[in-house]
């Protein structure tokens, strides 16, 4: 059996399962919480802007948040009840966002859904205007809007859709158990995407560590047109989207260059199986796999509804199993911290990961002993060491020359440094100032 | 409830800097243990005050400077135990304690500690040593007991005799260390051990040592010479092993670091074939320790998307 992989790269928690033990076996349970807090901005791009009051009656499904500017998503509610509040309050992210509160009634009542069947015979021109009327983005993490991906500009052609079924990251299992128990919902999601950009060609990607799920993925895309399932090396960052496109085509994506330039667009299982509802039933994004666990008592596999409070799901978890340190969405390398547990679960939230105190602590840093290991672990082949000592000496037009803005925050470079330096941290920040100059100048 | 924020990654490799020097150090516990047995309790004292200059120099250097001692890391106590096993056993006390505070205070720390030397600090004052005290580095006393075997070899092997003009030894007692020589460099058999602890650790790659050892076994014999005994004389298997890999001042990818190792084979058979010294291994690291930053310059990883847009 061929498996497809990438040059670099590291393998986190290896000798534990890449931390996924705790929940790999856990089939999905539905959670429903008396409240949920539906941010405007969970996508990237303009946030929406909220179109109920307080005191409003919502179904579930309704529109709430109407979609602003080209990357505008729109938002659905999550369930059916009273709006108890539209205000700004603390998200995933650094700041406030425009919220919607709604009291769940438990009653379910969805708005009137009118979906276009059988995705092999649904009008091809019908599917991306559904998926842009379910508010779907990408639910790897990334949250890029899927209708817009899905418009390929004039000029440009795509060959082949790649489905990230890899989840090369710590801890999280929601893609994993996604594909095990509902593995139709992505063929079928993939089906309808190859068929509205007219791609002959479809590749669901497994990493080897879940050979159950390529099983079942198998089985269900037997007999579809064009679609096959390729297995991946267990790799850190194996799902990482350039990765993943070079290790299945053989082709990069240009420096600064979308995947669409490689004639690739890469779309996440969740994401496939978020396509297949709103193609099949006309049912618009409010509810997703995300995988609870680390410092809590059950860790588990929870349906959420959008906008649940993750202070609910891990009590759905069984609490704190010790005192809290950091909490985090996504998986441990590319996670994004969390200031406290009020905050709401969005579209991209594949993961709430909790550490305890001492897991938290940051690792002191030493200097650097040149051992090279960044350089090795590198999926993009860049040079981390030399770039650090460039951002540290505020040298960011040479870092820049030296390739900063290829660096994809996989976090590898960091984890393998037995200094413990943090590049990936510095990076980042580089980048948002190259990023926010580049801005001022226009 | 106080969370922490920090970007990520939020767990790290187990191997930090202290773990890997712990692991050098591991890796030369069969070296040492050899060494005190060929040479007996003058070899053990030799190596004790080394290790221990090595490290209070360190101390002192952070002590004076208001730093944060670096003793923890054990970077200097790798460098004391390299330095007393670059030693002949008959080397007088002092000796290894001006041998130290060359290597930490003048080429480890005057140049900004520990990963800003271009120079293997070890080494640098071995080489030091040698020009300054040629006859105490050269003085190889003959082990007191042997390894197995006790052929004549050892009892031809003038005191004053460098490891590699005593040509007559056989090709087990070279392996076994039943000869002359520094403290470390006899026993092949103990140092291949800890080579391959640090293989099996992940401390280093096989392309340094491998290439080295191969290039002089190779160049050997282009010139005449018996590669075998080539490989098996003087401090080529200790330096390829412990001193041409130091992360430091040994270049960071695999094409750097067998273009290196070739280079230091290249330049150790010509010394021993042209040069003055019967020896050159020390002078072949250090030579390509300067070269090193010029070789990292050069063989880089190709970079993702390096290639024309929609090509």
């Amino acid at each position: 059996m061929k498996k497809y992989t990438f040059k670099g790269g590291i393998h986190p928690l290896h000798d534990r399962h890449e931390g996924k033990t705790p929940t790999a076996d856990k089939p999905v349970r539905k959670f429903v919480s008396d409240t949920v807090c539906i941010p405007m901005d969970m996508h990237l791009g303009a946030p929406s802007k909220p179109c109920v009051k307080k005191g409003d009656h919502v179904l579930m499904g309704q529109l709430i948040g109407e979609p602003v500017g080209g990357l505008g998503v729109p938002v659905h509610a999550s369930v059916s009840g009273t709006v108890l509040e539209v205000a700004r309050r603390q998200n995933t992210g650094a700041g406030l966002s425009e919220c919607v509160t709604i009291q769940n009634d438990f009653k379910d009542e969805w708005v009137e859904l009118k979906g276009l069947g059988n995705v092999e015979t649904a009008p091809a021109d019908q599917i991306i205007p559904a998926i842009a009327a379910a508010g779907i983005c990408g639910m790897g993490g990334a949250c890029f809007p899927t209708a817009a991906k899905l418009r390929i500009p004039e000029g440009q052609s795509i060959d082949t859709i790649l489905v990230n079924g890899a989840e090369c990251e710590t801890f999280l299992t929601a893609d994993h158990r996604l594909m095990l128990e509902t593995p139709m919902r992505v063929v079928d999601g993939l089906r309808a995407a190859m068929r509205a950009t007219g791609v002959k060609r479809g590749v669901i990607c497994i990493e080897e560590n879940k050979m159950d799920a390529v099983a079942t993925i198998k089985k269900a895309a037997g007999g579809r047109e064009g679609v096959s399932v390729a297995v991946m090396k267990t790799k850190y960052p194996e799902g990482g989207e350039k990765q993943l496109i070079k290790a299945i085509t053989g082709r990069e994506v240009p420096s600064g260059g979308l995947p669409m330039h490689a004639h690739v667009v890469v779309l996440n299982a969740a994401t496939c199986a978020a396509i297949a509802d709103a193609v099949i039933d006309g049912k618009p994004l409010v509810e997703r796999i995300t995988t609870v666990t680390g410092c809590v008592r059950e860790p588990a596999n929870l349906s959420l509804r959008i906008g649940t409070i993750f202070m609910d799901a891990i009590g759905e978890c069984g609490g704190y199993s010790e005192p809290a340190g950091k909490i985090f969405t996504g998986g441990s390398m590319c996670g994004i911290c969390v200031p406290d547990d009020t905050v709401p679960v969005s579209k991209g939230n594949n993961g709430i990961v909790v550490l305890n105190e001492k897991e938290a602590t940051p690792p002191e840093t030493t200097a650097c002993i040149r051992c090279g290991r960044c350089v090795r672990a590198c999926p993009m082949g860049l040079n981390p060491y030399r770039l650090l000592n460039l951002c540290e000496a505020g040298d960011k037009a040479q870092a820049e020359k030296e390739h900063l803005l290829d660096c994809i925050f996989c976090g590898s470079c960091s984890y393998v440094c037995p200094a413990r330096r943090w590049m990936t941290a510095a990076f980042k920040n580089a980048k948002d100032e190259i990023m926010a100059a580049r801005r001022a100048k226009k | 409830m106080r969370l922490s924020l920090s970007s990520g990654p939020h767990i790290r490799a187990k191997s930090d800097t202290r773990l890997t020097m712990l692991d050098v150090l591991i890796a030369l516990l069969p070296t040492t243990a050899a060494g005190i047995y060929f040479f007996g309790t003058r070899a053990a004292l030799l190596l004790a005050v080394s290790v221990a200059s090595c490290v209070l120099f360190e101390a002192l250097w952070c002590a004076l400077g208001h730093r944060k001692s670096t003793v923890g890391d054990l970077s200097a106590a790798v460098t004391g135990l390299l330095l007393g096993l670059n030693l002949p056993s008959s080397a007088p006390w002092w000796l290894p304690v001006i041998g130290a505070a060359f290597a930490i205070l003048v080429i480890k720390q005057l140049f900004g500690g520990l990963g800003a030397n271009f120079l293997n600090p070890a080494l640098a004052a071995r080489a030091a040593l040698l020009s300054s005290w040629p006859a105490h580095m050269t003085t190889f006393l003959l082990p007191q007991r042997t390894l197995f075997v006790n052929t004549a070899a050892v009892a031809d092997a003038a005191t004053a005799a460098t490891p590699l003009t005593a040509k007559s030894s056989s090709y087990l007692d070279l392996f076994l260390g039943n000869i002359p020589g520094c403290i470390g460099e006899v026993c092949k058999a103990a140092l291949i051990l800890g080579l391959l602890y640090l293989l099996v650790r992940k401390v280093i790659g096989w392309q340094i040592p491998v290439v080295m050892v191969a290039t002089v076994a190779l160049l050997s014999w282009a010139l005449g010479e018996d590669p075998l005994q080539a490989v098996l004389s003087g401090g080529l298997l200790l330096g390829a092993i412990f001193m041409a890999t130091d992360y430091v001042t040994s270049p960071m990818l695999a094409v750097g670091e067998c273009i290196y190792a070739f280079g230091c084979g290249v330049i150790l058979v010509l010394i021993r074939k042209f040069g003055n010294y019967p020896e050159g291994c020390s002078y072949a690291i250090l030579i390509m320790n300067i070269i090193t930053p010029l070789i990292d310059k050069y063989c880089k990883r190709k970079v993702y998307g390096e290639v024309k847009k929609n090509a």
